[in-house]
């Protein structure tokens, strides 16, 4: 009534914003998949303006099943974050339990440990594939070069030398082929996101029970049960929130993408909508609309797990 | 001035009705407290009042203007909150000009009434600390003096002692009653403690349920009680109720003797019985007598201290003209 | 006992070794770029200048010649600062509102909001390059400042809410009683509160704007480009520029890492919308 109209009503614009922003142009998107839509055609130039006289169908989504790109890009998205998930979720908890307790310069340490999450997305991937990953220019080609010269100077010497002529010179690994490239971007999106982990692990492990550690203790239970029975179901909760979290976050993956190969072999889903974008846009769309359901999948349980924890 | 009328006010929440119509005078100058157990309804009453929740029914009348659809900050009433609601990030001094900075009263004007208000509450020394820098009981002062300044035409209390410890809640106990003889102005005060209810209303409401089950000045409470629900909640120790054949003697279906309307005699006592427990407190003695066939325990309260323990039979003689008679309805008989 | 005290000495002392072994490394490649950054294109790839140089500052020097890192820069703080302030202004009542004011939808709108976090971005490239260029909003400093806002709002009405709510309501009813109406609720009493909240929920606003790398590459060219742009745009050719590239790199991350050392906190806060505490 009365009182609380005003207040109320302040959360109008915000809610309104985000109503547009989200409903606009997803509802184009949704129009656009059903539809021939294309931005260059000789041949068919009434494609290239958006008209339900084009109306496709499930075409595009036909179109978009079929092609082979597609199941590339869902699998390399799926390799993509499932990789960068582990790793996370196991070096954040290993960090996480190393760093919990005092020792001299914790705090340092821990403004160490976080500082990979601020890096941008793009300065990231440059620094990676160029400055330390390069086969012949980065920190990794120097590093075998260096190592190939001291062997190859070894086999030189006297005595040792001939056990060393059996060791085989050292590859570098080039990240920017298409097998490779996906392994770059799972190590420098490890290298960003598993601060984070780290960050939300220490705060949880913080709020563990230390009366029940040390009636553990007492009861003699040794360090590791300490951990698999009371620190790791401790860690349930927050793991899943990192591991949905993530996974949100990394199915939109981009920047790293596009620096390290051009998605050259390795495509994921955002790339490739940015790809069809060039020219197909009907096929765009369609696998803009895979892309949020797989998203939503994850953002289901996410906000399930949220919501019970919000009006408490 | 400050004359609140309740009529046909009514709260909901959702499909749960906290309130159903009630209707309440209270007049200018009035003491009255609302009193009952938690969750009867007493603080979403005095919310109702001061506009902190919306009325889903009903109208209420301030000096006979209807500010139903008021905002609380144009009613004119100043409110103390259980747990102070002091600002954090203000000081004292600020804390207390904010209402009146708020209304727009000169600076001069503001400092002559802190300082009365200080003055008056001990705070003088405490004008520039923050709340969080303050004991509870100096806390709550502030939150007094915040609610003084703006001069407003009715105090609006919920539950102001409850946060506080059991020395200091009489000290306050006795200031706020002062503070109303002193200034006349009526004042609303809600607790679910009867003995805050009874030394310091002039007029008691109690609730329960959301409904009025009576409403008059403390020894009118204490002497009639209107129903069983207010003769048990009013009085400490408890009233005894007793049912049966000894009620039905008196013609009703449940009578209520009070502790201290049973007199311990040597013989001939109405009722006997063995002694559970005996509390001598040098100035009465409780006991807790049981095997009178009346109820599971009577509670007898005796002037002095009276020498029986734990397993000495007792007799027991309820004076005729105290006994108060209640028929099946839990109504009072006259 | 003796043993086990003695084995915890040592337990320490090897603990503190790893951890700080482990923290040097998560921190190395950001050192590398710093360093890297003062030597010639020429130095950074060779080998036996690897750590001994001889520095210089001609890489931070020639970054305006060479990137024209202040046009670029400038871009970024505008429409970073600018997005921060409308995101906080929209959303301060909107969290106010719920915190305060809360209604049986309360929780579903916060749950919706939330979601359109959650939705890919891709999915609607093309219908956003579309509607921008056809507004003539494509690449400029407002779309963009629009967009940054629009993403990040649901996360600051979200850290807001929980700060919001750690507030006593007795608090604002206080402030309600004593004469203030609801703007004066805000300014007076609650954005004083919640000073603390506010002030990092919007750093850790500012940090995703500056550092947010798909619309503001995919929604400008030149004239509203922020620094993602210019280094998405300049990825280098195999192993030449090595020494400018980490210059301009450095200059684009290290004001933010330095921001973000102060509002670790926080991040758990926001990222989890309240769900780790």
């Amino acid at each position: 009534m009365s009182n609380r109209t005003l207040p109320r009503l302040l959360q109008t614009p915000a809610v309104i914003l985000l109503l547009i922003w989200m409903l606009v142009p997803l509802s184009m998107t949704l129009y656009f998949s059903f539809i021939r839509y294309v931005l260059n055609n000789l041949r068919r130039p009434e494609w290239t303006t958006p008209s339900i006289e084009n109306w496709r169908g499930f075409g595009n989504y036909n179109f978009v099943l079929n092609n082979q790109d597609f199941w590339l890009a869902v699998q390399n998205s799926l390799l993509i974050v499932c990789s960068i998930l582990f790793l996370t979720v196991i070096l954040g908890v290993l960090i996480a339990v190393l760093i919990n307790k005092a020792f001299p310069g914790r705090s340092l340490v821990r403004v160490l440990l976080i500082s990979p999450f601020f890096v941008m997305p793009a300065v990231n991937a440059v620094l990676w594939i160029n400055m330390i990953l390069d086969p012949v220019l980065g920190l990794q080609g120097l590093a075998v070069g260096g190592i190939n010269a001291v062997i190859a100077d070894l086999q030189n010497a006297p005595i040792i030398g001939p056990f060393f002529s059996l060791w085989p010179a050292l590859e570098p690994i080039s990240f920017r082929a298409t097998q490779t490239s996906a392994y770059a971007v799972i190590i420098m999106v490890t290298w960003q996101w598993t601060p984070f982990a780290v960050l939300i692990f220490m705060t949880s492990l913080q709020s563990e029970d230390q009366q029940q550690k040390e009636a553990a203790i007492l009861d003699g239970a040794s360090a590791w049960s300490q951990f698999r029975f009371l620190t790791l179901p401790h860690l349930g909760r927050p793991i899943a929130i990192v591991v949905m979290i993530q996974a949100i976050f990394h199915l939109s993956l981009y920047a790293e993408i596009e620096i390290v190969s051009r998605g050259n072999g390795n495509k994921n889903l955002p790339y490739l909508i940015g790809e069809f974008a060039n020219n197909n846009i009907g096929a765009a769309s369609a696998t803009g609309i895979f892309a949020v359901i797989l998203a939503n999948i994850v953002a289901i349980f996410l906000l399930r797990m949220i919501g019970k924890t919000l009006m408490e | 001035m400050g004359r609140i009328v309740l009529e046909n006010v009514t709260k909901s929440f959702g499909e749960t009705q906290v309130i159903p119509p009630l209707n309440l005078e209270i007049d200018d100058g009035e003491f009255a407290v609302f009193v009952g157990p938690s969750g009867c309804g007493k603080s979403t009453l005095l919310r109702l009042i001061a506009g902190l929740e919306d009325t889903t029914s009903g109208r209420i009348l301030i000096d006979d203007a209807d500010v139903t659809e008021v905002s609380p900050s144009k009613r004119g009433l100043s409110m103390v909150f259980q747990t102070y609601a002091l600002y954090p990030h203000m000081t004292v001094r600020k804390n207390i000009a904010f209402p009146m900075r708020m209304a727009g009263l000169s600076e001069e004007e503001q400092e002559k009434r802190i300082m009365t208000a200080a003055e008056s509450l001990n705070l003088v020394d405490y004008l520039d600390r923050k709340p969080g820098q303050l004991s509870g009981g100096q806390r709550q002062r502030v939150a007094i003096g915040r609610a003084i300044v703006r001069d407003p035409s009715a105090f609006l209390f919920d539950e102001p002692l409850s946060n506080l410890d059991a020395a200091l809640r009489v000290g306050m106990r006795l200031e706020i009653t002062e503070m109303h003889e002193r200034m006349q102005t009526t004042m609303i005060y809600v607790t679910h403690d009867q003995v805050e209810a009874m030394t310091m209303a002039n007029k008691i409401v109690v609730l329960r349920a959301g409904v009025i089950e009576q409403v008059g000045s403390p020894l009118e409470l204490y002497r009639a009680p209107q129903n069983l629900f207010v003769a048990g909640f009013i009085g400490s120790p408890k009233m005894n109720l007793i049912d049966g054949p000894q009620a039905q003697k008196h013609g009703a279906t449940t009578i209520g003797v009070r502790p201290e309307h049973i007199d311990v005699v040597e013989s001939g006592g109405a009722w006997t019985g063995t002694v559970g427990v005996a509390e001598h407190l040098g100035s009465d003695t409780f006991f807790y007598v049981h095997g009178t066939g009346l109820a599971e325990t009577l509670t007898v309260r005796a002037i002095g201290d009276v020498s029986l323990k734990h397993g000495d039979p007792i007799q027991l003689a309820p004076r005729a003209t105290e006994i108060h008679r209640f028929d099946a309805d839990g109504l009072r008989l006259p | 006992m003796a043993i086990v005290a003695q084995n915890s000495k040592y337990g320490k002392a090897g603990r503190t070794i790893l951890a700080w072994g482990v923290g040097l490394l998560f921190f190395f490649p950001i050192f590398w770029l710093v360093l890297t950054s003062f030597k010639t294109d020429a130095d950074a790839v060779k080998p036996e200048f690897l750590f001994f140089f001889t520095p210089t500052l001609e890489n931070y020097l020639n970054m305006t010649e060479n990137y024209d890192y202040w046009r670029f820069a400038t871009n970024s703080v505008i429409t970073s600062v600018f997005a921060t302030l409308f995101t906080l202004a929209v959303g301060i009542p909107c969290a106010y509102a719920m915190a305060f004011n809360p209604s049986r939808g309360t929780k579903d709108i916060l749950m919706w909001m939330l979601s359109t976090k959650m939705l890919p971005a891709a999915a609607v490239l093309y219908p956003m390059t579309f509607l921008t260029k056809s507004m003539g909003l494509f690449d400029t400093h407002f779309l963009v400042i629009m967009v940054l806002s629009l993403i990040n709002l649901p996360i600051v009405v979200w850290m807001l809410f929980t700060y919001f709510k750690e507030i006593p309501k007795e608090i604002i009813e206080a402030g309600q009683m004593d004469g203030v109406n609801t703007l004066g609720e805000i300014r007076e009493i609650l954005i004083p509160l919640a000073w603390g909240g506010i002030a990092s929920t919007a750093l850790l606003c500012f940090i995703f704007c500056w550092n947010e790398a798909y619309w503001t590459v995919r929604l400008t060219t030149t004239e509203a480009a922020t620094l993602s742009k210019l280094i998405e745009g300049n990825r280098a050719p195999e192993g030449l520029f090595f020494g400018r590239l980490s210059a301009v790199s450095a200059a684009a991350v290290g004001p933010i890492v330095v921001l973000g050392w102060f509002c670790q906190k926080q991040l758990v806060q926001g990222l989890t919308f309240g769900a780790v505490k």
